[in-house]
């Protein structure tokens, strides 16, 4: 039982080399890799932090208004065999499911018939599926007490932030069957966000830096809470050109803008952005930009990276 | 077992060949990679502990991503990968069988291994390896969080691949001739933590997609900001990783089967009472995970029935104990490297059973909650018990690995120096714990008791290092040049052994 037949061939020195040097391989290029890209690996928030924030977003008074008035008329209608529902008219006729295009700020009013056999509610969100996050002013009726047929209602609408937003029907179910059409909300920047009257010639530089707490808990302009120059407030007069230098001494991606609420980081006020949270300043990079202070009020200068505002990147930017 | 190196073959012949010796070199020369790195991670922590405030390790967020993926390694990606070696290696040897059950499925399982490593490896995150809610919810950073979170993920597929063929190779696959009873116990060991990984993981995988989903904001089952629950994580984590220690113990348990009754000369005492042991341990091993959260606020029935069901393990693992005493009594014992290594094993594993009673006791546990006494206390069972038992065993396969011996010598300093490093490192956190540190701390106040204890423990962890290295020397020097070994009997003790050179490969 304890004889070989065949010959038993050894480790060679050679073999034991080249397994070495797999793993030794292995092990210098993730460590190049890691070491790499040591700051990208802690650089982003979960997703839920962001969500969180956008939460109030909803509770939130609609943005400024640009008084720019508009009037949709939309009627329910459905389909003879009844599978089919839609705004105006069917689907491949003129009319159906009109996208209205607007910017943010403008008002939209909605006068909302129901000409269908069935009943109906209306209401726009801006979820891209289901009938959740219905904007509390622009519900007509709901689901539990809906429009009869040939009733109509009237409300409306002023988007806060860019973006595409749906105005469906609330009856569950009937999004899906077609009642769905698209409000394309254009960019801030290009509705008069408040302006000053005239420019003042008067022109200014300011400059702050991004940093972080070494437990990455805590993030702030120039220096950390309790120390001195801690997110630094800043004075101007409406009209004034000002000038903004960043530069990112921290480890994680930043960006820079000014906006009229600290939680709503994605409405950027006078071109004033400095990078975006999609294409963020990384560590030592800097940047700068020059705008006009618009109409007199408090403002905050925050870190538009989502989650970074709330763990203390932002500090007052009040125009007289 | 040399059988993989019987002809020269290529390297990429052995990576991609599913015969279970191949896929068992793998598992072991990966299972050392990950030790070593982890190691290294170790004695980082513990010398940035050797004086209170700022040593070596930049800020706490730095060290807590340390210590995360020091405790994810080398539970994940050492202990569990180098049991798997083992299995590989010996069940299917021992239940005479031609190779797993399932060859391409136990290659798969292996393949899986390095990219999970390599993700938690890459993202370094920051939450310790429990990843509690709420913190790894809102506050670790990505996209180390969840890189870790996919990494674990694909650990536990790997492991239940790895389960699912262990069983059916000892239970459809061994000889008929062969009865359940007689399956030698190194193998029973790997069927009963097998069953337990099967019923356990499941629990953290569900936990795991939870967590993940929280983290996205889709769902809030952990997170109280949604009006979830972070102490439910607590119990799936644990309602698998209690078990999951008995996982790993087990097999390092089956290895000291192994080399006690081969190196004392005697056949084992009790087969039927090891058999016995093992089965009773997987089933209490579910009746005690609560254990780990006394602290929580549970109800005095709930902790009371917690606390026995604890304690219940202690009978099992007490007639492991006694059957390896047996065992040895009147033996001729030799204390070659591997013998050295599994009586020292037991002596630690007792050591850290005493000081699980204690932990167990739960009014006696929140003296001892959340401080060093828990984290010397596990370090006992994974380094002194799980660790010394395979690292035995590993001496003990090596001849038949690579045909060649290691060098006796420089093992029985490894043995040496190890274990005098853990009674210094390990028992010394215990009283430190008992002092008040708390654990998982980057920095703590120059009280001079708590500086002395530390110095003690990162001086002995120091010691464990060096030990470390002499081992790596003397693994791949002798590997390539050792002296060849009689693999009929390298160890000199007369008598029989499992023949696992005789497995055929069908390279050759």
């Amino acid at each position: 039982m304890n004889q070989h037949n065949s010959e038993i061939y050894r480790t060679t020195p050679a073999r034991t080399g080249k397994m070495l040097a797999i793993v030794l391989g292995i092990c210098l290029v993730g460590g190049v890799i890691f070491f790499g890209m040591w700051d990208y690996w802690i650089s982003y928030q979960a997703p839920v932090v962001a969500k969180m924030a956008g939460e109030s977003e909803h509770k939130l008074a609609p943005g400024v208004v640009t008084g720019k008035h508009m009037e949709v008329t939309l009627n329910f209608i459905e389909s003879p065999d009844f599978k089919t529902f839609a705004f105006n008219a069917l689907p491949d006729e003129e009319g159906h499911n009109p996208t209205i295009n607007a910017n943010v700020g403008d008002e939209i009013v909605f006068n909302v018939a129901n000409g269908g056999k069935s009943f109906h509610a209306f209401g726009v969100t801006k979820a891209d599926e289901g009938v959740t996050g219905i904007v509390s002013t622009s519900a007509i009726k709901s689901a539990s007490n809906p429009l009869k047929p040939g009733e109509s209602g009237r409300s409306e609408f002023i988007p806060s932030e860019e973006g595409t937003y749906y105005y469906i029907c609330t009856v569950p179910g009937h999004r899906e069957q077609g009642m769905v059409g698209e409000i394309i909300v254009g960019s801030a920047q290009t509705v008069e966000a408040p302006k000053a009257a005239a420019p003042t010639g008067v022109h200014l530089d300011f400059s702050v830096n991004f940093i972080e707490s070494p437990d990455f808990k805590t993030f702030a302009f120039n220096a950390l809470p309790g120390e001195e120059g801690h997110n630094p407030e800043f004075k101007v007069k409406s009209g004034d050109e000002i000038t903004f230098s960043v530069t990112n001494n921290g480890k994680s991606f930043h960006a820079f803008g000014i906006v009229s609420d600290p939680e709503n980081f994605n409405n950027i006020l006078w071109n004033s952005a400095i990078a975006a949270a999609s294409n963020p300043l990384k560590p030592g990079q800097d940047g700068s930009v020059t705008f006009t202070a618009g109409a007199p009020g408090t403002y905050y200068y925050i870190c538009t990276v989502p989650g970074h505002a709330l763990q203390g990147m932002k500090g007052s930017f009040i125009v007289e | 077992m040399v059988l993989e190196l019987q002809k020269p073959r290529p390297i990429w012949q052995i990576m991609f060949s599913t015969h279970h010796t191949d896929v068992g070199l793998l598992y072991l020369i990966t299972s050392l990679a990950f030790l070593f790195l982890g190691g290294a991670l170790a004695l980082a922590i513990r010398a940035e502990l050797f004086y209170p405030g700022t040593q070596i390790i930049a800020d706490s967020m730095t060290f807590n991503r340390m210590f995360t993926v020091h405790g994810t390694t080398l539970i994940f990606l050492f202990i569990l990968p180098f049991a798997s070696a083992v299995g590989n290696y010996f069940v299917p040897i021992m239940v005479r069988y031609k190779d797993m059950a399932y060859p391409k499925l136990n290659a798969i399982a292996f393949w899986m291994i390095p990219p999970a490593g390599a993700l938690i490896w890459l993202g370094f995150a920051d939450f310790t390896w429990y990843a509690n809610p709420p913190y790894s919810i809102i506050s670790a950073p990505g996209p180390a969080a969840d890189m870790w979170i996919f990494g674990l993920k694909i650990l536990g597929i790997s492991s239940v691949l790895g389960a699912i063929n262990f069983i059916v190779t000892i239970l459809k696959c061994k000889h008929p001739d062969m009865s359940i009873g007689q399956v030698p116990l190194l193998a029973w060991s790997f069927l009963t933590s097998s069953l337990i990984v099967l019923v356990a993981i499941p629990t953290f995988a569900a936990a795991l997609l939870m967590l993940l989903t929280d983290r996205l904001g889709v769902s809030g089952f952990f997170n109280p900001a949604m009006g979830g629950d972070p102490i439910a994580y607590a119990h799936l984590f644990w309602f698998t990783f209690h078990p999951e220690v008995y996982v790993l113990v087990i097999p390092a348990i089956g290895m000291m089967y192994e080399i006690i009754p081969r190196f004392s000369r005697k056949p084992i005492y009790s087969h039927s009472s090891g058999i016995f042991a093992f089965v009773l341990l997987s089933m209490v091993s579910f009746s005690s995970w609560a254990h780990h959260m006394y602290a929580t606020g549970m109800s005095f029935t709930e902790k009371t029935v917690f606390m026995i069901g604890t304690l219940a393990a202690v009978p099992a693992s007490a007639m492991h104990v006694f059957n390896f005493i047996a065992t040895m009594w009147n033996g001729r014992i030799k204390f070659a490297t591997p013998m050295m290594w599994a009586v020292g094993g037991i002596a630690l594993f007792f050591s850290a059973g005493a000081g699980g009673v204690v932990n167990a006791a739960m009014p006696l546990d929140f003296q001892t909650h959340d401080s060093y006494w828990v984290v010397g206390h596990f370090h006992l069972f994974v380094m002194g018990t799980i660790a010394f038992g395979s690292i035995g065993f590993l001496y003990y396969m090596f001849p038949y690995v690579t045909g060649r011996m290691y060098n006796e010598k420089m093992g029985q300093v490894h043995f040496v120096l190890s274990f005098i490093g853990a009674i210094l490192t390990f028992f010394t956190q215990h009283v430190l714990g008992l002092y008040g540190m708390p654990r998982r701390v980057y920095d703590y106040p120059p009280i001079p008791e708590w500086i002395t204890m530390n110095q003690i423990a990162s001086i002995g962890a120091m010691i464990i290092g060096v030990s470390m290295f002499i081992f790596l020397i003397n693994m791949i020097y002798s590997s390539a040049k050792g002296k060849i070994a009689d693999t009929d009997d390298p160890f000199n003790l007369g008598g029989k052994y499992y023949f696992p050179y005789e497995a055929k490969n069908p390279h050759h």
